[in-house]
């Protein structure tokens, strides 16, 4: 038991033990070190036991090294925004329905507004609303739908041109955040 | 308190890991050879018997896969402890620790002194490891990373998962327990 009641200095005595004080520190401990018979005890005990495990393993740095992997950098992944990778692949999927196989063409200009019960070929927001459950929300007005109901090679060769002249009029990536689920105010599309 | 010799070589452990990043093997050595003694004496201090090294060399091989994560807030050094120390407690979780005496053989030593002193040497770190089997865990971590590394209260906090004030109070209790057994044996 250290009968010092200068805790302040029995701190410092570890670090006076590692020579980590500063020079005041240093004068001040090592002057009560002096005239305490219970610190110098202590810093006894601690340089005993600091000058203990001279014995432990010496370590091979090298073969430790060697088994060290090259460093490599994690480039964190960009996460695209949920709701445009959503409204990517809703465009990507009717696209691929568009062109690969299964039907004849159906062409249709509108400029007005229809529902959202549209053929799953139909690429336009009307079909992001769907797929997020909200049924018969009015769109806005949009450009021409295609709807695709029939084998390609059933289209005659002005078809087929027609076809792909009209895909390339839709916003098939869209330019902005898709439209919201839920209209708040249906406007020209009511 | 004047910095530490480890704080003061901080902004040079940084640059080796960033030398390392750049592909300088000669940087890990560096950091290896600087920072691998302090952690095997910690792992003997903490009651480690057996596969000292390969321990040193887990830390070590866990330390610079993780480096991104290390942001230097606190010591290299510090930060190495904590890997070790967790490795440690896994270790012990694993499997039942033996606290069976290892003879020290005369080629594992880091040591100057000569035979005779080396025998005293041996007896006193008999004496010291004995007074240290009858604290707790805790206790031992926190005295010999006082005492030993000289690491601060903060830095020990950092290291064992607690804080500056129970880190004062375990190492408090363990130096007056250590002093009795030195003085009874």
């Amino acid at each position: 038991m250290n009968n010092c009641l200068d805790s302040e200095i029995q701190e410092m005595l570890p670090d006076l033990a590692h020579e980590t004080l500063d020079e005041p520190s240093r004068v001040r401990v090592e002057a009560h070190l002096a005239s305490c018979e219970s610190c110098r005890e202590e810093l006894g005990v601690i340089q005993t036991v600091k000058n203990a495990f001279v014995f432990a393993p010496s370590i091979d740095a090298e073969r430790v090294v060697r088994q060290i992997p090259p460093y490599r950098s994690i480039v964190p992944e960009v996460q695209a925004p949920a709701r445009s990778r959503v409204a990517q692949w809703l465009v990507a999927a009717g696209l691929i329905v568009t062109l690969v196989g299964g039907g004849s063409l159906v062409m249709s200009r509108q400029g007005k507004v229809t529902s959202t019960n549209q053929p799953v070929a139909s690429v336009n927001n009307s079909e992001q609303q769907s797929a997020a459950g909200v049924a018969d929300v009015p769109t806005t007005e949009a450009g021409p739908s295609l709807a695709f109901a029939g084998s390609i090679d059933d289209l005659s060769d002005s078809s087929l041109v027609q076809l792909m002249a009209d895909m390339t009029q839709f916003d098939a990536l869209p330019a902005t955040e898709p439209e919201p689920v839920f209209a708040v105010d249906a406007g020209e599309g009511q | 308190m004047t910095p530490s010799p480890d704080r003061k070589a901080e902004a040079t452990d940084l640059e080796l890991i960033d030398r390392w990043k750049g592909g300088d093997s000669r940087a890990a050595t560096m950091l290896v050879g600087r920072h691998s003694a302090a952690l095997a004496r910690f792992a003997v201090s903490a009651g480690e018997r057996e596969g000292v090294d390969e321990l040193v060399q887990d830390t070590f091989v866990r330390a610079f896969a993780s480096l991104d994560s290390f942001r230097g807030e606190s010591s290299l050094r510090t930060w190495l402890f904590t890997i070790e120390r967790r490795l440690m407690l896994d270790r012990r979780r694993a499997e039942k620790r033996s606290r069976a005496t290892v003879p020290v053989q005369e080629t594992d030593a880091v040591s100057e002194y000569g035979a005779l002193d080396g025998l005293i040497a041996e007896e006193a770190q008999e004496r010291v490891r004995r007074s240290l089997d009858a604290l707790s865990p805790t206790q031992r971590e926190v005295f010999t990373l006082r005492v030993q590394q000289g690491l601060s209260y903060k830095e020990i906090a950092e290291v064992v998962g607690s804080t500056e004030g129970a880190a004062r109070v375990h190492y408090h209790n363990a130096i007056q327990t250590v002093k009795e057994f030195l003085k009874n044996e």
